[in-house]
């Protein structure tokens, strides 16, 4: 029997350890979003929560949420009665930052539990592999960097997401993933890009014959039409009743922002500015036209709209139209393969793919929708293994733009490197040799790729200032970041989807 | 060294492709039926790699995560943070950072010595030039003279840490990594088990504090002790005398491991036989690597501007004393004027014998019977009897068996003797005896129970004697994460009471590797009265007019707990002598047989 050391617990007590000496290190805007919304949830009536806009921070998730922090800010009184008060714009006391920072270690516990249950889950010998990416994901950069150190409470929802996708390997508890995924849903809507899998795959899988499509299995159908409309309505029937829906469609779904987020997460959209950027110098010679406009204003790191230069304009609706193309694709699959766990998990990670990568206004903080999935799977043979390696290292290092203070630097750079030695390396003694044998030539492409990030983090961390100097054309080193992360993202998708279709 | 012989209870040479990762250590316990867990959670961090997976590997990624403790501590709060007019340590280094890299060499003790006037020996001050420098081509304003003393930017603050932390892993990671390659590879101790004990020795809780948190470069001094000790095992004694100099001029608390040194050295040249040569090159060595040192500042000495700045400045006392009359203009004056300054500024003879409540003998004598009324000299002349009477029986064994497998043992056992007995003693030269005993960790039977048992008691008594200074610093949250996590990682108390359990292992259990019921019931009763100190300090006020006694308290247990740290180094030292020479008699009469 394989030996599992060290245990998830030993690893989440470290790992804790860690965490808590972070509490003193930069934090973002949303440790304000979130305080905020203690406040709101704490003092105001529920039918105020959606209508309150004090701060600039309001109330964007959707009512799960809202009531998971009613429920901390139960305890935040105790620590701090100041940072429940909805004027105190910019409150962090110590307590408050000790409060907020411990809550996200101790939801993180969700995820722990989790994990534990994925291990027990898989199959004896298959379970030290299974143990090691549940370390992986425990351990995980991303996370570290967005919930612990940017703040967000990401551990815990991708537990939950985890735990949903970890009940969907039985049929037996089917319906509680299903209803456990309708929570989290009402919880936090960026859950919606995977709901089309769970669709799929709730219909074909529990809802129909395993073995035939024209034979509906009615008792399933009902229990879980049942249940998931009811988890909408004690979410949103309050909300109904009191005719404030259309104020949170609004809320929940703000479209006035711009193609591309603030950093360029590292997606289509970032080649496509790219390209754009480096056609102008060459448009004039094609004799394309150039919009003026859009010279000045190409994101300089701004939210707002990007306007192109040369390329057309992308409207929401061909984005749209992409995404959920994309999405089918591998639904097809699903819908034909009932009851393949693995597709499934495949699905999910290829539908977070899509939306990634052609959806509006992707924030780069979406990669762990793509990262946390596919660690589950990763591991399967080496052929998934050698598509995961590119998208771990561009995902994470396309978070770095996240942290941007000098004493963050160290952090996220060192302990993603460290991640990225460990766990590439263990995963490459852990993945079994596949079935069949490997058709691409990625892996020599993808050490090249792996080689080319370490010159890439100096020059955009460091060189670029000692250069330009720390005003000149600051958006470059972004632009290189997120150009190089999307091809690495895009890469191991259009290799994972060769995989996927292939095995 | 002494080639391990048959009877020898060591596992040979010849075993160890035979032996198990773990066994001299007994870091696998069995569970039955072929199944085997980890002894404790530090074993199952490294459970991979025990099946021989390369340094390589390894070695970097514990070096990153122990720099990634160090620098979240760093985000914490220093010493003196918001603490006007004089702030405190990190001011201290900051301010010579800021001198050295804008005055003359010659102004350097001089200079107004009241705002934290330099009293580290010259490597510190060569250091902070060093920094001074690279610091000054990101923001002069962060060292301009004068106009930053008390700067608090958080850039700066930003760079001061990364300047501990490049310095402790050019120094102190190098040394510490060679000597325990070095060490582990004397005591037939497996690769496995010297990197547990790297990590344990790395994540020390009290060095990181002090030097990451409260602000300090001792890892400096410590690196290049263990450096010197890495050349003595590597038998290149004339680079133990080089390093152990330059450890003496980074700070002058190295002088507590000096009188082993000298021993040890002393010894070597004088048994089994009597080596001159070998003694005047050591000597000349010395000599030769400490006026190296000195030199650059000889140098800023010898020049006519400097003799106009010492003319400005008071007469150092020890050349006021000198019984020779100089001109004050010639080039011996500056010289002689610069040498004594330095010693003068280095060691204060004129401060008291304890400055604060520090975890010694004469504090906690103090407590109960007022040292005050007794003449200082007085005082000093006991201090010193004290401390030598307590180093002389350590001294003496390391000078009739210079042995480097005894250095270990005699080098805490005398800096405990010195951090109890001798004053002027600070609360942060626990780090001296401790780094030592810790090191033990990595030797034969190192991270047995017994062993390991002590070596974590003392380190986490050490870190918690420092709370009252760490609790100033706005340090709390850092002390209970790191001492627990280390207690933690090594499987002690108040995490767990697994290393006083006696368990079958896979091995024989090796009766000498368990903890005795005495020492069971000593480490308990010091592990309770901690928990009850903090309990106390944290809720109940002091009585009105004792608004020290929590202070004064801890520093009484610490004292007693260090006299206990002190006596177990003393018999570690004997036991490991006794068997050594029982070893050499044993190679003799098996010579005489054949």
């Amino acid at each position: 029997m394989a030996d599992l050391y060290p245990s998830l617990a030993q690893c989440a007590i470290v790992a804790a350890a860690f965490k808590v000496l972070l509490f003193p290190a930069y934090k973002s805007t949303d440790f304000e979003v979130h305080r905020n919304w203690l406040a709101i949830t704490h003092s105001l009536p529920i039918q105020e929560w959606y209508y309150e806009k004090t701060s600039e921070w309001t109330l964007d998730y959707p009512p799960f949420f809202a009531a998971f922090e009613w429920l901390m800010s139960q305890a935040a009184a105790y620590a701090d009665p100041a940072m429940l008060v909805v004027k105190n714009l910019g409150y962090d006391s110590w307590q408050t930052v000790y409060f907020q920072r411990a809550t996200v270690i101790l939801t993180e516990l969700v995820l722990v539990y989790a994990l534990s249950r994925f291990i027990k889950s898989v199959p004896l010998p298959n379970r030290q592999a299974a143990h090691v990416a549940s370390l992986s994901i425990l351990l995980s950069p991303g996370l570290l960097i967005i919930d612990h150190i940017h703040f967000q409470y990401n551990g815990f929802m991708y537990g939950l997401l985890v735990l949903s996708i970890v009940l969907a390997r039985k049929q037996s508890t089917l319906l509680y993933s299903g209803i456990l995924f309708a929570v989290l849903l009402c919880m936090k809507h960026i859950y919606l890009y995977l709901a089309l899998a769970y669709f799929v795959y709730l219909l074909r899988t529990y809802c129909l014959s395993l073995k035939s499509v024209f034979r509906p299995r009615f008792g399933n159908i009902f229990k879980l039409g049942f249940c998931v409309v009811g988890v909408f309505a004690i979410a949103f029937g309050p909300f109904a009743q009191w005719g404030q829906l259309m104020q949170l469609k609004d809320r929940l779904f703000p479209f006035s922002r711009g193609l591309c987020h603030a950093y360029w997460a590292p997606n289509i959209w970032a080649m496509y500015s790219f390209a754009d950027r480096a056609l102008i110098s060459v448009a004039p010679r094609l004799g394309l036209p150039v919009n003026t406009d859009a010279l000045n204003s190409v994101t300089r790191g701004l939210v707002g709209d990007t306007s192109f230069a040369v390329l057309p304009e992308v409207t929401k609706e061909q984005t749209f139209i992409l995404t959920f193309l994309f999405q089918l694709v591998p639904l097809v699959k699903v819908w034909f393969n009932p009851g393949c766990w693995d597709t499934f998990v495949g699905a999910i990670t290829l539908c977070g793919y899509a939306s990634f990568l052609f959806g509006w206004h992707v924030h780069e903080k979406a990669i762990l929708l793509i990262i946390i999935p596919f660690s589950l799977i990763a591991l399967k043979d080496r052929r998934y293994f050698s598509a995961f390696r590119p998208l771990a290292v561009a995902g994470h290092v396309s978070l770095f733009p996240l942290l941007f203070t000098a004493a963050d630097f160290p952090l996220k750079t060192i302990y993603t490197v460290m991640w990225l030695v460990l766990f590439l390396f263990v995963f490459d003694r852990v993945a079994p040799v596949p079935e069949r044998p490997r058709i691409f030539l990625f892996d020599r492409l993808s050490l090249l790729y792996l080689t080319i990030s370490i010159p890439l983090i100096i020059y955009c961390s460091l060189g670029h200032h000692l250069i330009f100097g720390w005003d000149r054309l600051e958006f470059l080193p972004l632009m290189f970041m997120s150009s190089y992360c999307a091809l690495g993202v895009v890469g191991s998708w259009v290799g994972f989807m060769v995989v996927y279709f292939t095995s | 060294m002494a080639p391990p012989t048959p009877s020898s209870h060591r596992p040979r040479k010849k075993r160890k492709i035979a032996i198990s990762p773990g066994s001299n250590n007994n870091l696998i316990l069995d569970l039955g039926e072929g199944k085997q867990s980890p002894a404790f959670p530090l074993v199952s961090f490294l459970w991979a790699a025990r099946a021989g997976v390369s340094q390589w590997l390894i070695l970097p990624l514990v070096l990153m995560a122990v720099g990634l403790f160090r620098w979240a501590v760093s985000l914490w709060g220093y010493s003196g943070f918001q603490v006007p007019p004089m702030h405190g340590d990190f001011e201290a280094q900051r301010h010579w950072m800021e001198i050295t890299t804008h005055l003359p060499l010659a102004k350097w003790y001089i200079y107004d010595l009241q705002y934290w006037g330099l009293d580290y020996p010259p490597l510190t001050a060569y250091h902070s030039w060093l920094f001074g420098k690279i610091g000054s081509a990101f923001d002069p304003t962060w060292f301009a003279l004068d106009a930053s003393r008390g700067f608090e930017d958080p850039r700066l603050k930003v760079y001061m840490r990364a300047t501990v932390v490049v310095s402790e892993y050019f120094v102190f990671i190098p040394a510490v990594v060679n000597f325990l390659r070095r060490y582990t590879r004397m005591q037939d101790v497996h690769a496995w088990s010297a990197s547990i004990a790297l990590v344990a020795v790395l994540l020390q809780p009290a060095n990181i504090l002090i030097d990451h948190g409260h602000f300090q470069y001792n890892t400096v001094m410590l690196g290049l002790v263990v450096a010197s000790l890495d050349a003595i095992l590597a038998g290149r004694m004339l680079w133990a005398c080089i390093f152990f100099v330059g450890a003496l001029g980074f700070k002058q608390m190295a002088l507590y491991y000096a009188p082993v040194m000298f021993a040890y050295l002393l010894g070597v040249c004088t048994f089994p036989r009597i080596n001159i040569p070998r003694l005047i090159s050591i000597a000349f060595i010395t000599l030769a690597a400490f006026a190296l040192l000195l030199a650059p500042l000889m140098v800023g000495a010898s020049n006519t501007e400097a003799r106009k700045a010492f003319a400005a400045s008071s007469v150092p006392p020890l050349l006021q004393a000198l019984p020779i009359q100089l001109d004050k203009n010639s080039v011996t004056y500056g010289l002689l004027f610069q040498l004594t300054q330095i010693i003068h500024r280095v060691f204060p003879f004129a401060r008291g014998l304890f400055e604060d409540k520090v975890a010694n003998a004469w504090c906690a004598i103090h407590t109960f019977y007022k040292l005050t009324r007794f003449d200082a000299t007085l005082l000093q002349r006991a201090s010193i009897g004290a401390t030598l009477t307590s180093i002389i029986v350590p001294c003496a064994i390391i000078f009739r068996h210079p042995r480097a497998s005894l250095l270990l043992p005699a080098l805490s056992a005398v800096a405990w003797g010195f951090f109890l007995f001798s004053f002027q003693v600070h609360e942060k030269s626990v780090l001296l005896p401790l780094l030592p005993m810790t090191l033990l960790l990595a030797g034969n039977g190192g991270l047995s129970k017994e062993t390991r048992a002590w070596v974590g008691w003392a380190n986490v008594l050490g870190s918690w004697t420092m709370y009252p200074l760490l609790k100033r610093d706005e340090l709390r949250v850092p002390y209970i994460v790191m001492t627990l996590l280390w207690a933690y990682l090594l499987g002690l108390p108040p995490t767990s009471f697994e290393t006083y359990r006696t368990r079958p292992s896979l091995e024989d259990s090796n009766a000498n590797f368990e903890p005795s019921t005495l020492t069971t019931l000593l480490h308990f009763g010091f592990y309770l009265a901690m928990l009850a100190w903090h309990i106390l300090e944290a809720f109940v006020p002091p009585p009105p007019g004792k608004p020290d006694l929590w202070v004064v308290l801890n520093a009484l247990i610490g004292a007693a707990g260090f006299g206990i740290a002190y006596m177990w180094c003393m018999w570690k030292l004997y036991t490991q002598c006794r068997q050594i020479s029982r070893q050499a008699t044993e190679e003799e009469s098996q010579k005489k047989k054949q």
